[in-house]
Order: structure tokens, then sequence, then C-alpha cells
């Protein structure tokens, strides 16, 4: 303590500027930085161990918890969600649609972004009207979606047909109940499935017609000598070329499907499901939010579960792309 | 297979559609006929067009006027994979996600009908192919884990493999180090003759395309300035350009003047020219067209001496001269003569070459009137014409682009100039072939690439 | 030794049967059939290629159409039996109805201006100093919790919703702007997106600063800022484009009338008669084309910046 005491009035202000300058520069970045670890450490760091730690408590309640009482540890909540018909709903649901459109959405974007790269006319203007899904609110267009399926009055002997089944009558079809009550499931999955592709194809069509154009132009020429036929050239060059995008297209497209939840909102409204038929089509994200006021406890464990869903996806899906995507 | 080309003129639209002077003329009214099983050089500085030339050969570019012959047929209208070519990109264009095998296999695999052939007569094919261009070692092998002039051989044997009529390559050896360079061009020269497949390919190096053609096209701004054997272009160069173009070291150009049968440079009588009008000249002695001689005619002031071992290169210096220095090939063993000052030279007369300065096309002189005759009429009797440019030769146009660089320079702003600094991102889209072109070649791909790329990419980042 | 047998044994090789038709010599007739083929085909592929992006234009625009015709429609049109293509007369009326009835579009539009503008500008201060530190700034463990940073991405939202909705709850955040605002403040992606931008301007160019005795705050926003421009537009766009149409979060945590966003508006019932359990479709889809408009409006703008966001990230919004 004397030491420090003998040494400090050695330092002239000069010296004490330049050391308070150092002390400041050491930590200048951590200042750089506060605000935003300070967020992530409430609203990311801390969810993801507190949700581990309620999805493990039996009976959780927050409000609960902070008025002092505890709660039972063990796996129950894993063991009931996996137990319960609802959840098990949803995750039907979920794999249902994700398994539907990823697949057909891709090859869609593919062709439509091949074609989109051989065309001269006109492309700016298609490419844009392609995009156009993308800058919409999802609900909002869900809406609209909803009102072109949808027959009004009793379906019965309806008031109005709704604008796709009058196209199905002019083609000689007979109308489908497609979203009004009593309505076929596989009906309801259609339309969603219609909805979810038109909404999945701009992001799609983006990053492939990208990944078009850094296609070096000389290997459609080399083809093009070589004698390949435009799908040859389609199967044999463009895809293999493509394929790390397309992994990367598949990859986000899983990804989106499995927290499928808002284009429901949009066309089915909260009831996630047709009149009378409340819940059919819930999907995961929309079984944790159902379940985050009244049950917090099994909305964590079905959104480890979920995590756990994407990530073993994920995973599956960079081992095939690792084994299929050239360089 | 007889390849012969009749008026093939390409003109590139102009970017900006009201601007109808940016139009490019890339190849224009280019005649010319190649005879069954030669190896053809198509040499041209940037933007003479060779390139363009050979891609209208291949079908992958149309001609706006003009047609081709491959033999008797007609093929102008044909798309490249009906008129049986073979053709090396410069950059090589194999496919990454194909091995060496899959590579070479793919033309054959898509011949349809009664040309396919069975799976063990496709293998066996490209096993002898691979074999031809020494690559069946490397079968399973993936582009990428070649060696540049693995990757070229693997091009070759893959524009073999289906037998071409005409095989065309461009600039094969541009990617190529030194070393390696030499050696292809052998092997590529080694190949032709194996298959006596007509080649034609497309360089900017002439010493290249003098080493390994049969003959060789000089080009220069879309024009043919002079067909012939390597040899005979050299001896005889039609016009300042070719005389320019070929020869290492590059031939000595002065200004001068004919007068009373005697050829001037400066004040200086260097040669007796017998029966030639007077007139302006530009004067091209080759390296080697020097004679040290104390009573020689032409005086340089010499300012060092290259020593090349056999040979030594005086370097001297003459205010005639267009080129800041004049360089004189004598024997080694001159090398003691070469004292003080100033040298004097005697000229060998065959090495001399007189043009008119206007015109800039060739004057022949005494003994040289012969030899060209001679010259000519072998040709003829090889069934080759004898090719030199009619008419204006073409020059003007050279300075337009160099005009209008930099004035786009200047447009930018200061932020677009901080931002020439940033590391360019990797090449991402847009640009597509043109980004790996060396540069020495930019401004005949900026022709090319405005086709192929301009109306394709709109996706500009402007 | 190989070399020379080569040219003895390749040519009778490879020379032998004729393989493919070009290097048979072909007819004149064969020629000119090839040709027109070649033509027709082209014709052909084109006019397929051109057909198949039509329909699929046509299908992708539609909605929006349907939208925009139903808006303009009266009730009695709409519930026709059969609907009619155009508005046999338009009706403007609906649009007053969605500004005017209990939707109350105006409020809803404020709520989420001032969502959108508020955590817009905190957020890119917050991603700029940041991205900045990890760009720029050296200190321990940087690499360390870059990565960590990153790993927090492959992270679903969802996982952390259920903790956050506790923790705004016991911080008493329900039903206030600030809900809506700070627990999103933060994205790990446009941090990650502009620190790539910021790795790219030359360190030349901050040594010369620091010679010329600039500090690094003013470096940072006197040269980095304006040179990442383009980057800080998307993330700007994407970020108000997200405030525009979120719905999960502000559905959850702030649903009353002072709060309320507009797209948790829209899905709400407020176009129902009670009474009679029938929607008002045309106000309905008028307050849809409303919503949508702006999105439609800054897309014609900014598409360069959003289609270069977007094809980075892969979430919309």
């Amino acid at each position: 303590m004397t030491k420090e005491k003998t040494e400090k009035p050695v330092l002239t202000d000069e010296q004490k500027r330049i050391r308070r300058k150092a002390i400041f520069n050491r930590y200048k970045a951590w200042l750089y930085l506060l605000p935003a670890i300070v967020i992530l450490l409430i609203f990311t760091v801390w969810p993801i161990i507190n949700t581990i730690r309620i999805s493990m408590l039996r009976n959780y309640d927050s409000m609960q918890e902070l008025g002092g009482a505890t709660f039972e540890f063990g796996f129950g909540n894993f063991a009931a969600v996996a137990r319960y018909d609802k959840f098990l709903t949803c995750l039907g649901n979920t794999m249902l649609l994700t398994v539907i459109t990823v697949p057909i959405s891709t090859m869609l974007a593919l062709l439509i972004a091949v074609g989109l790269n051989s065309i001269k006319v006109f492309r700016k203007a298609f490419q844009t009207i392609f995009f156009l899904p993308y800058v919409t609110n999802s609900i909002a267009i869900g809406m609209v979606f909803m009102t072109m399926f949808q027959m009004i009055g009793r379906v019965e002997s309806p008031v109005s047909l709704g604008i796709i089944n009058t196209i199905i009558e002019a083609f000689g079809g007979t109308r489908v109940n497609w979203v009004n009550v009593g309505s076929n499931y596989w009906a309801n999955i259609a339309v969603l499935s219609i909805y979810i592709i038109w909404n999945a194809l701009p992001f799609k069509i983006l990053v492939l017609l990208g990944g078009l154009q850094g296609v070096n132009k000389q290997y459609y020429d080399a083809a093009k000598v070589d004698g390949a036929s435009r799908i040859r050239t389609f199967w044999r060059i463009t895809v293999p070329l493509l394929s790390p995008m397309i992994a990367y297209v598949v990859i986000t497209g899983f990804i989106g499907g499995f927290k499928e939840y808002s284009s429901i909102v949009g066309i089915f409204g909260e009831s996630m499901g047709p009149v009378g038929n409340k819940g059919s089509l819930n999907t995961m994200v929309g079984f944790i939010y159902d379940n985050i006021q009244q049950n917090q406890g099994r909305a964590s464990a079905a959104a480890l579960i979920l995590f756990a869903i994407i990530f073993v996806v994920t995973m599956i899906n960079l081992y095939v792309s690792k084994k299929k995507v050239h360089y | 297979m007889k390849v012969v080309l009749e008026h093939l003129t390409k003109i590139f639209p102009s970017r900006n559609k009201k601007d109808k002077n940016a139009e490019v003329v890339a190849v224009n009214d280019f005649n010319l006929e190649i005879p069954d099983g030669k190896l053809i050089g198509l040499l041209g500085p940037s933007g003479c067009g060779k390139s363009t030339t050979l891609f209208m050969i291949s079908g992958l570019q149309e001609p706006s006027a003009g047609k081709i012959y491959f033999g008797e047929d007609d093929v102008t209208e044909l798309s490249p994979e009906n008129r049986g070519i073979g053709l090396v990109f410069q950059n090589y264009a194999l496919y990454p996600h194909m091995s060496v095998q899959q590579n070479i296999l793919f033309p054959l695999q898509n011949l349809k009908g009664e040309n396919r052939l069975s799976k063990e007569e496709m293998l066996a094919r490209a096993e002898q192919v691979a074999k031809l261009v020494q690559i069946d070692e490397y079968m399973d092998r993936k582009p990428a884990e070649l060696s540049g002039g693995q990757q070229q051989r693997v091009a070759i044997a893959r524009a073999l493999v289906k037998m071409p009529r005409v095989l065309l390559l461009d600039e094969p050896l541009s990617n190529l180090d030194a070393r390696l360079r030499l050696q292809t061009r052998e092997e590529i020269r080694r190949i032709q003759k194996d298959t006596g497949i007509t080649t034609i390919f497309v360089t900017h190096d002439q010493e290249e395309a003098m080493s390994i053609s049969d003959y060789i096209v000089v080009m220069k701004l879309g024009v043919i300035m002079q067909t012939g054997k390597p040899q005979w272009v050299y001896d005889d160069p039609a016009n300042l350009f070719v005389a320019k173009f070929l020869g290492t070291p590059p031939i000595n150009v002065f200004t001068g003047r004919v007068e009373g049968g005697s050829l001037y440079i400066g004040d200086e009588k260097v040669l007796d020219v017998g029966d030639v009008e007077d007139q302006e000249v530009y004067v091209g002695i080759r390296p080697e067209g020097f004679i040290l001689d104390a009573k020689g005619g032409l005086s340089c002031k010499v300012s060092g001496i290259d020593v090349m071992g056999r040979d030594i290169s005086v370097v001297t210096t003459n205010e005639n001269a267009l080129s800041p220095v004049v360089r004189a090939i004598i024997s080694s063993d001159e090398m003691k003569n070469v004292s003080g000052e100033v040298a004097r030279f005697k000229l060998k007369e065959h090495k001399v070459f007189i043009f008119n300065k206007e015109s800039e096309r060739r004057v022949h002189f005494g003994a040289q009137i012969a030899a060209h005759e001679k010259l000519v009429a072998e040709m003829q009797a090889e069934g080759q014409a004898y090719t030199t440019h009619e008419g204006a030769l073409p020059r003007e146009a050279d300075d337009k682009e160099k005009r209008d660089a930099p004035v786009a320079e200047e447009k930018k702003g200061w932020l677009a100039k901080l931002k020439d600094l940033l590391p360019k991102k990797k090449a991402k889209g847009a640009e597509g072939p043109a980004e790996e072109q060396p540069a020495e070649d930019k401004q005949e791909d900026a022709g090319e690439s405005r086709e192929q790329s301009a109306p394709e990419n709109p996706k500009s980042e402007e | 030794m190989e070399q020379t047998n080569i040219p003895e044994t390749v040519p009778s090789e490879t020379a032998p049967e004729p393989v493919s038709p070009p290097v048979k010599a072909m007819k004149e007739k064969d020629i000119k059939s090839v040709s027109v083929k070649q033509r027709v085909t082209k014709i052909f592929v084109q006019f397929v290629l051109y057909a198949f992006l039509t329909i699929l234009a046509v299908s992708i625009l539609f909605p929006f159409y349907w939208m925009l015709i139903s808006s303009l429609k009266t009730l009695t049109e709409y519930n026709e039996m059969i609907p009619t293509l155009w508005p046999k007369q338009f009706c403007w009326d609906n649009y007053v109805t969605a500004f005017t009835g209990e939707l109350d579009l105006g409020r809803l539009f404020l709520n989420t201006v001032i969502v959108g503008v508020v955590s817009t500008l905190l957020s890119l201060v917050v991603t700029i100093i940041s991205a900045y530190a990890f760009a720029r700034l050296e200190f321990k463990g940087k690499n360390l919790m870059f990565g960590a940073l990153l790993a927090t991405m492959m992270i679903p939202g969802e996982l952390f919703t259920i903790t956050n909705y506790i923790t705004v709850s016991a911080f008493g955040w329900l039903n206030t702007f600030t809900v809506l605002i700070v627990p999103f403040l933060v994205s790990v992606f446009y941090i990650y997106l502009l620190r790539q931008n910021f790795m790219q301007i030359p360190n030349e160019l901050y040594l010369a600063a620091k010679v010329d005795g600039t500090s690094d705050f003013k470096y940072l926003w006197r040269v980095m800022v304006p040179l990442s421009a383009p980057t800080l537009i998307s993330i700007t766009i994407l970020k108000m484009m997200g405030a525009w149409n979120s719905y999960i979060w502000p559905r959850l945590v702030a649903n009353d009338a002072a709060h309320k966003l507009v797209t948790v508006g829209l899905r709400g019932t407020a176009f129902m008669d009670l009474a009679t359990n029938m929607v008002n479709y045309p106000a309905q889809m008028a307050a849809v084309v409303i919503v949508t408009i702006p999105l439609l409006l800054v897309f014609i703008f900014f598409r360069k910046y959003i289609m270069r966001g977007v094809s980075r990230s892969g979430i919309k919004g």
C-alpha cells in the first residue's frame, strides 16, 4: 500500500492520460459489444438454458416459480408430449407439408431459374414477378388465398362458389370443398401446399438463378459442342454444377418447413383448421405457442424436439449433399 | 476436311441501342481456304477477331454474313453438335464434377440413334484417345486434381473422342507456364499429325504460331493481313504490320525515303534499291539483317551490348528509328569490332523491307521481286492461295478504344474509386467466362462477351 | 519409346469406322433438313419456355389481382354465385370501411411504424458497433465469441420464445412497445453480414486514418459506414419489412389496441359481423391491399438491396 502511494505522485498528467487510454483501449472492444452482449445474454443465451431447464420440470409455471414454488425434476414433459395426440397431429402435419412442399418448390424453382436464365426478352419483368411473393405479408396474402378457395354460404348450397371452384367447374370438374366446414383433410393440405409453394418460390429462384449466373458459360458451350441435348445438359451439367445451391435451398427449405405456422394462420386463422375442426392443421410451432401460456414445460419439450428434428434433418442433408454435391 | 470461309463477317451490336457507332466489327469479310489435314494458326494481337472467327467456325457464334464450308458442305446454318467439330477452350471448360473418363465419354454418350455406341465401345474409344494424349493414367481423377498441362490434354481428348472433322483450339497454351507451353505445343503438333485432323488454333503468340503451324493467318482488326507458311510470311511480309508482328526480337523500323534508286535513312544512303519510284517509306530491318562494317551506310549510336551466347545483340539508337532502340544481332566473334560510340552497318538486302509510308504496303526491290514471285508460285503449287490484304489497311479504329477508356475512368466518383481499392469479390454470377481470360485478350473479349453475356445477364449491378 | 509407338498404332486405331454423322460427309439435302430441324426445335423450345414462364407468372400474379378486384367489389357482387373477374362498379367505400371500421388501420399503421423505425434505428447502431468490434478490434476470445454467436443462428427462434415470454412478463413489459423492440434488437445474421463487409475494406485505409490521428469511432462513421452503405440499406429494408410482417411475437405479447401491429390486427375478427357471422370480405381485402402496397412500393424502389440481402440470408424479414 505504502509503496503504491509513494509511486503515484511520480506520474505526470501526460502519463496518466496515456495510462487511462491504454486501459480504455484494452476494454474498448467490450464496450462496443456491450449492448449486443447484454441483449443476447437475456434474450438468447438465457432462453437456451432456461428452456432446457423447464422442459425437465413437471407442471412448471413461471408465475408460481416467481412465487417461490419448486417443481419436480424429470423427463415427464417429453414423455407426455410424445404420447399427446395433439402433438402427434402437429408433428404429422408439419412433416407432411414439408415433405410435399420442399421437393416440389425446389424443382419448380430450378425449372423457372433455368428458364429465366435462357431467355432474353422480358427476362427482367419475369424475374420481378417471380420475386413478388417474397415481399408480401404471408398472413395477408394467406387471407387472399383463402377467399379464392372458399365457398360462401352453406357448403351444400353455396351463395358463392369462389374463383377456384368456378374455374374447376368451367373445365368440367366438380367443385371441391377446399376450406369450408367439413372440408377434407387432404383438400386442406392441398390448399396449404399450394400457398406454401407460392410463398417459397421467390427465395429459391433467387438463389438458384444467382448460382446459374455464376456458372461459367463455357461449360454450356462445351456441352453444345459435345452434342448434349437440352435435357441432358440440364441433368448432367446444370444440376451437378448447381448442387451446392440446390443443397442450400433444400436445407433452408426443410428448416422453414418445420417452422411452418403463419401460412396456416393466414388461411385458416388461429383456429388452425377449418371451421368445426379446430387444430386439425396445427403445426409444431403452433403447438408451442398454444402451450406457451398454460403449460410451459410441455412447450419447452416440444421446442427442444423441434430443434432436435431440425438439427437431425440438417445433418442428414449436409451428409447427403457432401456425398452428392460436387466440389 | 477442307474448311472454306467465304466473306465471313461478324458484327456485335452496340450495347447501347441508340448509339449505332458503338457496334463492333469483329471480323470483316474474311476469306480463307484451309487445306485438308493441316494445322493452321490464326495469329494476331488482342481484338483482331481471331477467337470470334474460331467460334464462328465452331458454330457457337452465328456469322452476321458469309458462309462456312466443311469440304463441300455448307455448315453455316448448322449448330455445333451437327458440324462434327472438336473444340478446346482457352480455359479447357472441363466439367468440374466429372472424372477425366466421364469428361471424355460425355460427347460419346450424347450420340443418338444409329451412331450410338455400346458401352464397351465407348470405353474402348475413350481409352484410345486417352492413350493418344497420354492421360490414361488419370482416368479417375477430377479436373481439379490435374495440372494445367494434364487438363489441357483431357480437353483435347474430349474434343477428339468423336473423331471430329475439324479440331479447333482457342489459345490452347495461354494458361500454361513457359516450360509446359513448349512441351505441349509439340504434343499438339504430334497429335495433329497422328490423327490427320484439320486443326485450327488461335494464338496471340507469334512464336507459338510460327513453330507449329503449317500455315499461319495473320489478322488485325478482323481483317486478314497475310497468310502463308510461317517462314514465307516472315521472309516476305506483305505490309508493315505483319513485318512488325512477326519475329523476336522485333524488326527495327525507320523512316526513310527512296530517291533515285537509293534508299536513305536520314541523310545516310543505306542500300541501292534499283527500279523503285521515289517515295517516302518505312524501312524495316530484321535484327539479323545487319553486318558490322566500317564502311557501312547506316550509322547508329551504340548504347550497349547484350550477350546471348552464340550471338550478341548490339543495342543502338538512331534518331530515325520509330522505336527507342535499334537491335542488331551479329555473331559474337564480331564483338571486338564493336568499339567506340558509333557502329556502322551494311545491310543484308533480303532482310530489309521497305513499305510505302502512306499505304504501309510492301515495296519489293531488286532480287526481292524474283524471290517474291517464286514464293507465290510455290504457294499456288501447294494449292494455297497467297493472300494479303487488299485495299486500305485498317488502323484508325485502333486508337478508338484507347480513346474511350480514360473517359470511362474519369466518370467514376471518389467513392467508386475507393471501392476499386477493395478486394474484388469472388466471381459470383454475372461476369461468366470473360473473367478468366488473361489480360492480353481483354479487348477482343470485350467484343465477344458483349454478345454472350450482355443480353443474358442483365442482372447488372448498376 | 512410347512416343514413337503412337504414330504407328493410333491412326489405324482411331480412324477406322466412322462413328458419328458429323464425320460422314452430309448430303446437301441432309444439311438442309438438319438446319430446318434445328430452327424448328429452337422456336419450339422458346415457345415452350415462354409458355411455361407465362403460366407460372400468371399463377404468381393472380392472387394479387384477385385481392385488388375483390377489394373493389360491393359485398353483394362479391357474394355472387359465380365470381366476377372485374368489378361491375368500383366500390371505394371498402377502403373507407377499412380505415374507419373496427379495425382502425390508422392506429395499426402508426404502431407498426413506431416499432419499425425505432427498432430499425437501434438495431442498426447495435449491429454497426458490434460488427466493427469483430471486424477491426483485437481482443481476447474474439474468435470464440464470434463462433458462439454464429452457432446461435442454428437454433430455431421458437426455442427462445418460451423463456422470452416468461422474461418479458416478469419485466412487466407485456403490451408495451418495448417488448416489440428490445428482444429482437440484435440479429446475429446482420452482424455477420456487416462484419464480412467491413473486413473487405482494406486495412490500409484504417492505418492511414490512424496516422492522421483519426479516432476509431470517427473512422467507423466516416469511412466504414459510408463504404458499407449498400449492406446497411439492405439491413434497414429487411428489418422494416420484418416489423411490418411480424405476427407471432406481437400476437403473443402486445395484443391490446394501443400496441397492436398491423398484421395482428388484420388477422383478427374486425370484419366479422358478429350477429350474422358473415365476414365483409371486400373490406377485408381492401385492408389487405393497404397492407400489401407499401411492401410492393419498397420492393420497386429497393429491389436490388432486397434481393442482395435475401439471397444471402434465407430468412424472411
